[in-house]
């Protein structure tokens, strides 16, 4: 029996026998979808292995540190294939996202060699390469010595690509000349609608176009939908504030965080186009946001969407894709948009958020360790990811290409495709990258803050940001 | 002695319910979530009728957590076990090396002894965070990183101030005479702290047990950040529940109710050593 699926699985890998055929006959042999799609992946990665010494590491032990994650259960549910294909033993420590940062920046700051690879996100690179705690993973992507001709790095979509590389130098662009990879892309989302198409059906809505349609649409769910406000958007006092729908939107606008003059770094948050965007992002949340704006976080965004007590959100997709699932009150009830809130905009540009690969610079066994990232971030595991995990968004551009990742969204997940095929091309990091990221983020999420409060007009406390931020640049001499 | 008037009777017990209604209803609120689904919790407008279910603490004690993404494998059960260790074992030592010390403190007097112990007290004023980074390097050079021995000495900076300064007072508060009568007897001064000063300060050491083993539940940051995952206790544990594709709010509920469990328990079993305390100071002259 068990050579029988493997045959079948080899059959497959040689491209010999359909994946749903495959399925079929394995079924036919008495044999569990799970088991099934377990040997095939099996056969894929040894296929994968059979051009490149995966064993020339046997016996190393290597620890991961993971952020509790769908991406990060993925590769743990695959972990066997990677360990079976190396002889290399990995142990892994997963914390809680609400702490896993400050898990991160304390052992790299304090030069642990602990963990070998860790997850991060492209923003945290910003402090953590300049630092010399990261290493440049490029001198691993280019050597054949090191990386398997299956690899495929171009296959890794360019922008995220850029996105995780950076010189160093505050206000150059990423992916620009001379930058290093501080991190592989793992999995990532972009920021788009996510709306309850129950609600938009019963009151003959359509999802919106641009920034006024978003606000009146808003405002009329949550004047004749009982119970439902119009729009969730984030709104502590964080950087997370910033990063998703709002910075779509102003960059959309065309705006700019900051601007180089003379060599040197200025706010770009106090012009006159920023001023309009940010005076209409926040009587959205005075007229159709949540009552609680000021607190609300990935988490709070999320469940009322999937609680139906929003009737649209402006954030991460994916967020909205885990809200249509089992365990919510409106699972099934979702659809996805994508949305260039300017109505001159020739398409929407989605700020992204990549959770990636990252090596400490202090671990003892890089060369392994570089087997471990090569192996999660190829495409046989993003396959088995798409396709039988939740490890979506992927960042191949392959893994969007196959046919039975593209078959099992549009079942279940309405638009998703679409709204991905729409925003993609645009979707990349529209911040500036410079070291003072986060506490300015904050500064710009805490002034946000003031205006939907009315503690300040928008013009004033836009005014008053930019030369905050400005003075600090200064301080810290850039 | 007046006796209540029948209104009287009723406006009191009336008042005294809403008094308790106001304090105990957040807890009855998260113990009756402990009981629902995520999708009870969350239905608009919520309600107090629904259809209990013990599946939260299922997911708890077995440690495998239902999401819509699937199936995650979660560590509570090992985290109390790590708290219940870590409060346990910092308490009984800071127990042991504090109430003589405290002694020392309240009876004789030494050179630099204030400037010691108010060393020992300052510990509580530094912000964790300020002194995390150089022990975490410390550690690693010491072998104590990812140790629960290294952690209950970090502990410490937790419950060693407080008994040491709370057990002084009461010692403090014991009138001498009564040991010195102890020590004419002939009996030495170990003799007179084992069984005169401890028993008479009972009251004040189960309060500062039960508050520094309270502090020490209640910690978080020492063992994120000098631990791994399979150390970590259950304020940090709790956390996992907080996941990217949602919120269990019932197993967080459930979760608080277990990890309230032992503290209520030991401040219930410590309530008539305080209650005692607190009329000792009553009746004192």
């Amino acid at each position: 029996m068990t050579r029988k699926i493997d045959d079948l699985a080899n059959a497959v890998v040689r491209r010999q026998l359909g994946r749903r055929d495959f399925i079929r006959r394995a079924g036919q042999l008495g044999i569990g979808a799970s088991a099934a799609v377990y040997a095939l992946n099996h056969a894929q990665s040894m296929a994968f292995a059979q051009d490149f010494d995966w064993q020339k590491h046997s016996g190393t032990s290597l620890k991961l540190l993971l952020n509790q994650h769908p991406y990060a259960d993925a590769m743990i549910a695959n972990l066997e294939t990677f360990k079976a294909m190396t002889g290399i033993e990995v142990t892994y420590d997963v914390f809680p996202e609400d702490v896993y940062f400050d898990k991160v920046t304390a052992e790299l700051s304090s030069s642990s060699a602990e963990y070998d690879v860790f997850m991060t996100g492209a923003y945290q690179t910003w402090q953590y390469g300049p630092a010399g705690w990261l290493v440049d993973l490029n001198e691993f992507i280019q050597d054949p010595a090191h990386t398997g001709p299956e690899y495929n790095w171009d296959d890794v979509l360019p922008n995220l690509r850029a996105s995780t590389a950076w010189s160093g130098v505050p206000g150059e662009a990423l992916g620009g000349e001379g930058a290093k990879q501080w991190a592989i892309p793992w999995g990532f989302e972009l920021n788009s609608i996510a709306y309850n198409r129950r609600v938009f059906d019963a009151h003959g809505l359509t999802p919106p176009t641009n920034m006024g349609e978003l606000m009146e649409t808003a405002a009329k769910i949550t004047k004749d939908v009982d119970g439902m406000y119009g729009v969730g958007v984030r709104g502590s006092r964080s950087w997370a504030t910033i990063h998703p729908g709002f910075l779509s939107a102003y960059a959309n606008f065309g705006e700019t965080d900051f601007t180089m003059e003379n060599g040197q770094l200025m706010a770009a948050m106090n012009t006159e186009g920023s001023k309009a965007m940010h005076a209409d992002w926040v009587r959205m949340i005075k007229e159709s946001g949540p009552r609680d704006w000021a607190t609300y976080t990935w988490y709070q965004v999320g469940t009322d969407l999937g609680a139906g007590a929003s009737g649209m959100i402006y954030d991460a997709d994916i967020l909205g894709y885990f809200m249509n699932g089992e365990g919510n009150a409106e699972a099934g009830n979702l659809a996805y948009h994508a949305f260039a809130p300017n109505p001159e905009a020739d398409a929407p540009t989605p700020n992204v958020w990549i959770w990636s690969l990252g090596m400490s610079n202090f671990s003892t066994k890089k060369d392994a360790a570089w087997l471990f990232m090569q192996w999660a971030s190829s495409t046989d595991h993003a396959l088995f990811g798409a396709r039988e995990m939740d490890f979506v968004n992927p960042v191949r551009q392959s893994v969007w290409d196959d046919e039975a990742f593209q078959e099992r969204i549009a079942a279940n997940y309405p638009g998703y495709l679409e709204q991905y095929q729409a925003s993609a091309p645009g979707s990349k990091i529209y911040f500036t990258p410079q070291p003072l990221f986060f506490n300015l983020t904050t500064e710009w999420a805490s002034s946000l803050q003031q205006m939907v409060g009315d503690q300040i007009p928008v013009d004033e406390g836009l005014d008053q940001l930019a030369e905050s931020v400005n003075r600090q640049l200064r301080q810290a001499g850039l | 002695m007046q006796r209540q008037t029948t209104l009287g009777r009723i406006v009191r017990g009336t008042l005294l319910t809403l008094v308790g209604m106001f304090f105990l209803f957040p807890i009855l609120w998260v113990f009756l979530m402990s009981f629902q689904t995520n999708q009870e919790i969350l239905r608009i407008p919520p309600s107090i009728f629904f259809e209990p279910t013990l599946q939260n603490y299922h997911a708890l004690i077995s440690g495998r957590l239902e999401t819509q993404t699937g199936t995650l494998e979660i560590r509570f059960m090992n985290n109390l076990m790590n708290s219940v260790i870590l409060a346990t074992s910092s308490v009984a030592l800071s127990l042991l090396l504090g109430i003589p010390a405290a002694y020392a403190f309240a009876r004789f007097k030494f050179r630099l002894g204030e400037d010691i112990a108010f060393t020992l007290l300052s510990f509580r004023f530094a912000p964790p965070l300020l002194v995390l980074l150089p022990l975490a390097i410390y550690f690693q050079q010491l072998g104590l990183i990812n140790t629960y021995s290294g952690l209950i000495w970090v502990y410490q900076l937790i419950t060693l101030p407080l008994i040491l300064w709370i057990v002084r007072g009461y010692f403090e508060d014991i009138s001498e005479d009564i040991e010195h009568a102890y020590r004419i007897d002939g009996n030495g001064w170990f003799k007179t702290f084992t069984h005169i000063a401890i028993p008479l300060a009972k009251p004040g050491i189960a309060a500062a047990t039960l508050l520094s083993f309270i502090f020490a539940w209640n910690n978080f940051v020492f063992a994120l950040i000098l631990a791994s995952a399979d150390k970590q206790p259950v304020t940090v544990g709790a956390l996992a529940f907080v996941t990217a594709s949602g919120i269990q709010y019932g197993q967080i509920a459930a979760s608080v109710v277990l990890s309230v469990t032992p503290t209520l328990a030991l401040a219930l079993y410590a309530q008539r050593y305080l209650v005692e305390g607190l009329s000792l100071g009553a009746v004192k002259g």
